[in-house]
């Protein structure tokens, strides 16, 4: 029997959402060395984390 | 905030046999989805889950989401009796599975896992087209977005 991890196939529904993907962001990851998508990664949620805790300091949100 | 290479390294530090997957997986392969959680596959040995025991305790685990105040213990035994743990610890949140769907538990996934350089050193993460496979295998709707930017990232990679 085939291992089913290897076969693919097209799901109509994934089609759909997959013209929304920003792809520039892919080729630019692809540029760069695993480790460094994973520090860049790490900037983003730092961001992020950042400014939840704003928001929250400003009384914003629950 | 999670620290994934800290998450990572303390796993690594003490030789614990995992497949890294999940969101970090994913950006290592080069998605750009933010993910906030380390999710690893580890091998339920008995050795194994005495050093994951080993590996996160200095670490304060607790069960995510959980009241405070609970009896949770962290040790070889509490890891053999579970399978798969949502944990909160002083370097961020980890999920530890010792199975997921689609992929079944460490052995299986072996086979379907890649090293990659990562914090110095090689680590294994679940290939691409592995991560896909589970994510639909788990069919959560809340998975078809991260399912999309995997599959297009395939496709970007084959492009070369």
């Amino acid at each position: 029997m085939a291992d089913p991890i290897a076969v693919p196939w097209i799901d109509p529904v994934v089609e759909v959402y997959k013209r929304d993907v920003d792809r520039t962001l892919l080729r630019e990851n692809l540029k760069l060395a695993p480790e460094e998508r994973l520090l860049k990664l790490q900037d983003f949620v730092r961001f992020l984390s950042e400014v939840r805790d704003a928001g929250k300091k400003a009384g914003l949100g629950r | 905030m999670t620290d994934f290479a800290g998450i990572i390294r303390a796993l690594a530090g003490a030789e614990v046999d995992f497949i890294v997957i999940g969101g970090v997986a994913a950006a290592a392969h080069g998605a750009a989805r933010a993910t906030y959680d380390v999710d690893v596959v580890y091998a339920r040995s008995r050795d194994n889950m005495d050093r994951l025991a080993k590996a996160l305790a200095p670490l304060a685990p607790y069960l995510r989401g959980a009241p405070p105040g609970l009896p949770f213990r962290w040790d070889t035994e509490t890891i053999a009796h579970g399978l798969n743990f949502t944990l909160t610890t002083t370097l961020g949140d980890v999920d530890l599975l010792g199975e997921i769907v689609g992929g079944g538990g460490y052995e299986q996934l072996l086979p379907h896992s890649v090293p990659i350089r990562l914090f110095g050193a090689e680590r294994l993460c679940l290939d691409l087209d592995t991560l896909i496979h589970v994510k639909r295998a788990a069919g959560r709707p809340k998975d078809l977005e991260a399912i999309a930017e995997l599959e297009a990232l395939r496709e970007e990679r084959a492009k070369g």
